[in-house]
C-alpha cells in the first residue's frame, strides 16, 4: 500500500518546525506504524537525506516511550492504544497521515517527534515513593492489603506514562498522570504514612512544571493506552483537599 | 490552580442552585394573565424587600463576577500550558463538544446574562431607561416588563436560543464542578450524570418556553 | 586464573560468612565515594537507589528519555520466591535445586543459592515499597505455578508484574535524586570505558540530545545494560536494547561468559515481512489450554479452520507425550523450528505454527478461556487484527533472554578491578537456560541485596587511592578514539542503511546461532559475519551529524558492536561440543533427538578474553558439591 506522510520537522527546541510531505511506498497492511516510518527512515538515508527523529522503545506497548499525535488523535485513530501498537491495516490506501509531535508547553520538542517528558519525572520526584530503605521491610503478608483496594491500586498504578492524556488534553493538564500515581500509593497502607505530603508536594509540582488544569472533557482517559479512569482526577482532588483542611 | 478550579466549582453550583430559584419563579409567568401579574409583582416585591434576599442578591453578583473572572484566569492559564495547537485534532473522537467549548458556552451565556440585566435589572433596580409602572395593589409591575419584552419576537428568539448554551454549559458545569470539589464515587457520579443531564434538561427547556409562551399569550 | 571468590562453609552459611568478613566503609568516607551505574533497569535502578542509601554518591545513566522505559518494564509474568505461602513443600533448597536443574548445570551453585535464599526478603521490599502484588480477598499474597515447576512460588501484578517492580525502582531512584544522593543522566549512552593502571576509573557517555562526548569518574563502575538478544535484529527486546556498554568492557578486558547461551521464547508472534521490528511475546501461560500443531500435508494453503482434525499434526503432543504442550521453553522452541525448516509452517511467510484454543473452548466454554486468557486475546487482536476465539493463533519462536553476559564472581566482580556487572548483562545464575519468573528477581537480588553488600570490600580499598580527574591522559585517550570511532562511521558514506546490515547480521545468526546449531553452519556463520562486517564499514550511509541528535547514528554504533559480538557468540558455540540447555548442537543428540551434555568435557563455564580482535577462551570449572547433575527428560 502508499500514503502519504505529512510530518512536523524540526531542527532542535529552539528552531521553527513546519510540515513536509513524504510519498511512502511497498507498506503492506502488516506493517505497524512505526515500521512504516523506519521504511521511510531508510528510504531517506538512501537518498541522503535526513532520518525523522521519533521515539519508541519496547514497542509491546508497555514502556511508553512512543507517542505522537497521528492524524488529530494521540497515539492514532484507535482508543487506549499507544503508537507502536498502531498497525498501517487502519488506515487506507492513498491515505494522507498527519504526524504531529506531543503539543505541550511542558513538552518541549527535541527535535521533529521527539518531546521532552522529564517534567513527568519531576512529579514523580516529589513524593511518588515511599520512603523506606532496601533492607528495612517487615515480613510481606504482615502488610495485608484488601483485595479490591489492591486492584483499584493496580488499575491506577498501570499507568505508562506516556504523556497521551497531556498530549490530547486541551489543557496539556496532567491531572491524569498525577492521580494515577498518588491513588495508587495512597490507597495502599504502605503508602499512608506520607498520604497527605505526597499529594500536597505533587500536585504543587505539577502546577510548577505549567501544567493546566483539568476541565474534565474526558479525552485522556480515552486516549489512555492503560484506559486509566478520570475519577483519579476527582479522587486526587478530595485527597488533596482532605491534604490541606484536614492534613 | 485548585483553589481557582474550586472557586469556579463552587460559585457554579451556587449559580444552579439559584437557577432553579428563578425558573420555579419564572413559571408564574405561563399562568394565565390575571393571576400571573399579581402573582409575579407581589412575589418580586417580596424578594426585593427582604434583607436576607438582599445578602443572598450580593453574594449573587459576587458569584457572577468571580465565576467569570476565576474562568478567564484558568483559561488563560491553560492556555499558556498549551501555546501552540495541532493542525488536525479530532477531538469529538474522545471527548463532547461542549466539554471542549465551555470558555465559548460561558461568554455566551455572560452575553445573555449582560442584556438579560439590561432589560430588568437596570430599569427596575437602577431605574434606567424607559420608568416602571406600579400594578394595582401598588406593587412595582415587573410583570408588565416581561410581558411587553416578550411581545418582541426578537427577544423572544434571543431568549429561548441562548438557552441552548446555557443548557450545555450546565450540563458539562454541573458534573464536573462536582468532579473538581472531589467527588469520586463510581456509582454515585453515573447518577450525577444522569441529574446533570435532566437539571440542564429543565433548566433550558424551562428558561426558553416561557418567553414562547408568554409571546402567544 | 579465574577466582569465583567463593566464600567457605556449607552451601547454606556462604552469603553470611560473606558478609562476616567483607570489609566496611563508615559513612563519612561513603560520601567520598563515586558509583557510576549504566542502566537504569531493575538492576541498576535498584543498585544505584540503594547505594545512595547508603551513602555513596551514584550517578546512574540510561539511554532512554526517562529510567522508567527500562526493558525490566516489558516482563509480564511475575518473580519467583520461596516463600512457601502455599503450604506445598517450597523452600531455599527447592529452588535452588530448580534453577540449577533448569540451567542443565552449567552454573554456580553458590550464586543460585544464594539467589533462592535471598528472593523471599526481596518480596518484602517490593510490598514495603508498594508494588500491588496481587491478593487473596484476606488480604494475603496470592501465588501462581510457572514453567513447570511443581510448586506455586511466583508473584505477580496482573500481566504486568516488571512494569510494576520497575516503577518501585525507578520511583526509589527519584526519591534518593531529590534527597541529592544520585545524579541521573537520561538520554546518554555508554561508549567506552577507561581504565587506568588496571582498574576501572570511569566512562565516556555520548549525550544523545546535543551528541557531545562527556567523560565521568568514578571509583567504582556498574554495568546494569540488559540483554543483547537483538544482535539477532528480531527479538522480544526493545529497540534500544543493546550489547555495546558489555562490549566495549569487554574490549577493555573483561572476559565475556557463555554468550552464545540465548533463551529462544517458543510462543512469540511470527514475523510478517522483512520491515518487521519487533517480536512481540505472549505469555507463556496459553500453552496451558492451547493446543500447538501444524498440518500434515507440507506447504498446505488452506485455512486452518479448513484442515480436518485428521489432517493436523500436534506435534508436541507427539513427541513428548508426558509434558506435551507444556514442554520447557528450549524443547518447544526447537520442535517449532524443526516443522517451519521442514516445510510445514504456515501464515503467510511459512513462518509459524498453530496455537489452537478450539478444543478448550469446547471443552470449558468460551467464558473460562476469556477469563483466563481476555487481555492476551485483545493484545493479539490489536496486533494482528485477527480474532483468535474463531481461529488459531499463529506463534513462532523468538530470540528473548541472554543467560550469557560478563564473567562475574560471587561478588558480581568483573575481570577488571572496580567494574561490576548485574542483572542480565552479566552471567551468573541462570546457567543453559532461564526458568520463567527468574529474570526479575536475579536483576533485583543483584542490583537491592548483592551488590551494596559487596562493593564495599572493592571500594575500602579504594579510598586509600587518589581520585582520578577526567583531566587524566586516559580519559582524553578514550574519549578521542570514541571520536574517531565516530568520524570513521559517518565518513563510509555508503549507500545501505543501518538496518540493512542489521537484517543480514539477524539473519546469519538466527539460522546459525539460535536453536539448533552444528559446526559447519557456524563457521560458516563466522565467515558470512566477518564479511557483513567489512560491508559495514564499506557500506553504510549515515545520514545528519554527529553533533546533534541522530538516531541513525545511534543505531550504527550499536550495530558495529553486535557484529562483534555476533562473532564470539558463533566461536562461544563452536567451541562447545555438548548440547545443554538452550544450546543444542545437532552432533550431540540422543538417537529420539533430545540433548545430550557432555559434563566429562565442558562441565565449566566459558569466559572470553578479548584480544586484538581474537578470543581467547578461559574456563572456570563447575564443582557440584551438593547436587549431582541429572539429565532432564521431557518425554
Amino acid at each position: 500500500m502508499k500514503v502519504i506522510f505529512k510530518i512536523w520537522r524540526q531542527e532542535n527546541t529552539n528552531t521553527k518546525g513546519n510540515f513536509q510531505s513524504y510519498e511512502v511506498d511497498e507498506l503492506t497492511e502488516d506493517m505497524s506504524f512505526l515500521e512504516a516510518l523506519d521504511h521511510l527512515n531508510e528510504v531517506l538515508v538512501t537518498k541522503n537525506e535526513k532520518t525523522i527523529a521519533y521515539e519508541y522503545d519496547c514497542r509491546e506497548g508497555i514502556c511508553g516511550q512512543c507517542g505522537v499525535f497521528i492524524n488529530g488523535r494521540a497515539h492514532g485513530p484507535h482508543d487506549n492504544m499507544t503508537t507502536c501498537q498502531l498497525h498501517m491495516r487502519s488506515f487506507r490506501d492513498g491515505e494522507t497521515i498527519v504526524v504531529e509531535p506531543w503539543r505541550a508547553s511542558a513538552f518541549p520538542i527535541v527535535k521533529d517527534l521527539v518531546v521532552d517528558r522529564s517534567s513527568f519525572d519531576n512529579i514523580i520526584e516529589q513524593g511518588a515513593y515511599i520512603s523506606a530503605k532496601t533492607g528495612t521491610a517487615p515480613e510481606a503478608n504482615s502488610i495485608l492489603v484488601r483485595k479490591e483496594i489492591v486492584d483499584k491500586a493496580m488499575d491506577a498504578a498501570a499507568c505508562i506514562g506516556c504523556g497521551a492524556c497531556v498530549a490530547t488534553c486541551k489543557n496539556s493538564s496532567a491531572a491524569l498522570f498525577t492521580s494515577a500515581k498518588i491513588n495508587h500509593l495512597n490507597s495502599l497502607p504502605q503508602g499512608k504514612q506520607e498520604a497527605s505530603k505526597r499529594v500536597l508536594e505533587m500536585t504543587k509540582q505539577m502546577e510548577l512544571e505549567g501544567f493546566g488544569s483539568c476541565t474534565f472533557t474526558g479525552a485522556c482517559e480515552v486516549e489512555c493506552p492503560e484506559g486509566i479512569s478520570i475519577i483519579n482526577i476527582a479522587e486526587m482532588n478530595a485527597r488533596r483537599t482532605k491534604a490541606k483542611w484536614i492534613g | 490552580m485548585y483553589f481557582r478550579k474550586s472557586i469556579i466549582a463552587i460559585t457554579g453550583l451556587f449559580l444552579c442552585l439559584f437557577l432553579i430559584v428563578h425558573l420555579s419563579a419564572n413559571s408564574i409567568l405561563v399562568l394565565p394573565q390575571e393571576v400571573a401579574r399579581g402573582l409575579y409583582n407581589s412575589y418580586s416585591t417580596t424578594l426585593r424587600e427582604s434583607p436576607f434576599i438582599k445578602i443572598v442578591a450580593y453574594i449573587l453578583y459576587l458569584s457572577i463576577v468571580l465565576h467569570v473572572i476565576y474562568a478567564l484566569v484558568v483559561t488563560v492559564n491553560n492556555r499558556k500550558a498549551k501555546r501552540k495547537g495541532y493542525a488536525v485534532n479530532r477531538f469529538r473522537e474522545n471527548s463532547s463538544w461542549t466539554s471542549q467549548n465551555m470558555g465559548l458556552l460561558g461568554i455566551t451565556v455572560l452575553l445573555f446574562i449582560v442584556v438579560h440585566l439590561a432589560n430588568f435589572w437596570a430599569r427596575i433596580k437602577l431605574g434606567l431607561g424607559e420608568g416602571v409602572g406600579l400594578d394595582s395593589e401598588g406593587h412595582v409591575d415587573v410583570y408588565k416588563v416581561t410581558y411587553s419584552l416578550f411581545q418582541n419576537s426578537y427577544y423572544v428568539l434571543f431568549y429561548s436560543l441562548l438557552m441552548i448554551p446555557l443548557g450545555l454549559h450546565l450540563y458539562h458545569g454541573l458534573k464536573s464542578a462536582f468532579m473538581t470539589l472531589g467527588f469520586y464515587h463510581k456509582k454515585g457520579l453515573r447518577i450525577l450524570a444522569k441529574v446533570s443531564l435532566i437539571y440542564a434538561g429543565i433548566m433550558a427547556l424551562g428558561f426558553g418556553i416561557i418567553p414562547i409562551i408568554v409571546f402567544f399569550k | 586464573m579465574l577466582q569465583s571468590k567463593i566464600p567457605e562453609g556449607p552451601l547454606e552459611n556462604k552469603w553470611r560468612n560473606y558478609q562476616l568478613k567483607s570489609q566496611l566503609i563508615n559513612p563519612a568516607n561513603k560520601k567520598k565515594l563515586n558509583v557510576i551505574v549504566v542502566g537504569s533497569g531493575l538492576a541498576g535502578a535498584g543498585a544505584a537507589a540503594t547505594l545512595a542509601e547508603l551513602g555513596y554518591d551514584v550517578k546512574c545513566f540510561c539511554y532512554q528519555d526517562s529510567a522508567r522505559r527500562a526493558h525490566s518494564v516489558a516482563a509480564q509474568g511475575g518473580i519467583n520466591a520461596a516463600k512457601n505461602y502455599q503450604h506445598d513443600g517450597d523452600s531455599v533448597w527447592r529452588m535452588f535445586y530448580d534453577t540449577l536443574k533448569g540451567g542443565d548445570f552449567r552454573s554456580r551453585e553458590a550464586n543460585v543459592y544464594r539467589l533462592a535464599e535471598l528472593s523471599a526478603p526481596l518480596i518484602d521490599h517490593y510490598v514495603q515499597q508498594g508494588v500491588p502484588f496481587a491478593r487473596e480477598y484476606g488480604g494475603v499474597l496470592v501465588n501462581r505455578s510457572f514453567g513447570g515447576v511443581q510448586v506455586q512460588r511466583t508473584f505477580y501484578a496482573r500481566g504486568q508484574t516488571g512494569q510494576q517492580l520497575l516503577l518501585a525502582a525507578y520511583s526509589q531512584l527519584y526519591k534518593m535524586k531529590r534527597a541529592k544522593k544520585v545524579e541521573l543522566f537520561p538520554r546518554h549512552e555508554m561508549l567506552d570505558l577507561v581504565v587506568i593502571n588496571g582498574k576501572v576509573k570511569g566512562i565516556i557517555v555520548r549525550d544523545l540530545v546535543t551528541g557531545q562526548l562527556k567523560r565521568f569518574a568514578a571509583d567504582a563502575v556498574v554495568l546494569a545494560t540488559g540483554g543483547y538478544s537483538r544482535v539477532f535484529r528480531l527479538s522480544t527486546l526493545a529497540i534500544g536494547c543493546n550489547g555495546s556498554a558489555i562490549w566495549k568492557a569487554h574490549k577493555r578486558g573483561a572476559f565475556f561468559a557463555a554468550p552464545s547461551f540465548t533463551q529462544i521464547h517458543p510462543t512469540a508472534l511470527p514475523q510478517t515481512s522483512d520491515a518487521q521490528s519487533k517480536l512481540t511475546l505472549m505469555s507463556e501461560s496459553l500453552r496451558n489450554d492451547g493446543r500447538i500443531w501444524v498440518p500434515k500435508k507440507k506447504g498446505d494453503s488452506r485455512k486452518a479452520n479448513d484442515i480436518p482434525e485428521e489432517e493436523r499434526d500436534y506435534y508436541l503432543e507427539r513427541r513428548y507425550p508426558s509434558f506435551g504442550n507444556l514442554a520447557p521453553r528450549d524443547i518447544a522452541s526447537r520442535a517449532a523450528k524443526e516443522c517451519i525448516d521442514a516445510g510445514y509452517g504456515v501464515g503467510r511467510l511459512k513462518n509459524a505454527v498453530y496455537l489452537d484454543f478450539k478444543h478448550a473452548i469446547e471443552n470449558f466454554g468460551i467464558e473460562t478461556i476469556k477469563d483466563r486468557y481476555g487481555n492476551l486475546f485483545k493484545m493479539y487482536k490489536k496486533i494482528t487484527g485477527v480474532d483468535a476465539y474463531r481461529e488459531p493463533m499463529q506463534i513462532s519462536p523468538a530470540a528473548h533472554f541472554s543467560m550469557g553476559g560478563l564473567w562475574v564472581d560471587y561478588e558480581l566482580m568483573t575481570t577488571i578491578p572496580g567494574l561490576y556487572a548485574i542483572g542480565e548483562c552479566n552471567f551468573s545464575d541462570h546457567g543453559a537456560n532461564r526458568l520463567g519468573a527468574n529474570s526479575l528477581l536475579q536483576a533485583s537480588i543483584d542490583g537491592y541485596f548483592v551488590l551494596p553488600n559487596t562493593i564495599n570490600n572493592y571500594l575500602a580499598d579504594a579510598l586509600r587511592e587518589d581520585p582520578v580527574s577526567t583531566e587524566h591522559l586516559e580519559f582524553e585517550k578514550a574519549e578521542n578514539e570514541v571520536a574517531e570511532h565516530i568520524n570513521k562511521l559517518m565518513l563510509v558514506k555508503g549507500n545501505k542503511t543501518v538496518d540493512h546490515f542489521h537484517r543480514e547480521l539477524g539473519k546469519v545468526m538466527w539460522q546459525e546461532c539460535a536453536m539448533s546449531r552444528n559446526k559447519e553452519g557456524l563457521v560458516k556463520a563466522i565467515s558470512q559475519i566477518q564479511k557483513i562486517k567489512e560491508a559495514f564499514w564499506k557500506e553504510v550511509n549515515i545520514t545528519g551529524g554527529y553533533h546533534e541528535m541522530n538516531t541513525e547514528l545511534e543505531k550504527a554504533l550499536r550495530l558495529a558492536d553486535f557484529i562483534e559480538l555476533g562473532l564470539l557468540m558463533c566461536t562461544d558455540a563452536l567451541e562447545r561440543e555438548e548440547s545443554c540447555g538452550a544450546h543444542f548442537r545437532e552432533e550431540y543428540q540422543t538417537n529420539e533427538g533430545e540433548a545430550l551434555r557432555n559434563d566429562e568435557g565442558y562441565s565449566y563455564v566459558s569466559a572470553w578474553e578479548y584480544d586484538q580482535g581474537k578470543f581467547k577462551l578461559h574456563k572456570e570449572a563447575l564443582e557440584f558439591e551438593n547436587v549431582q547433575p541429572t539429565v532432564r527428560s521431557y518425554k
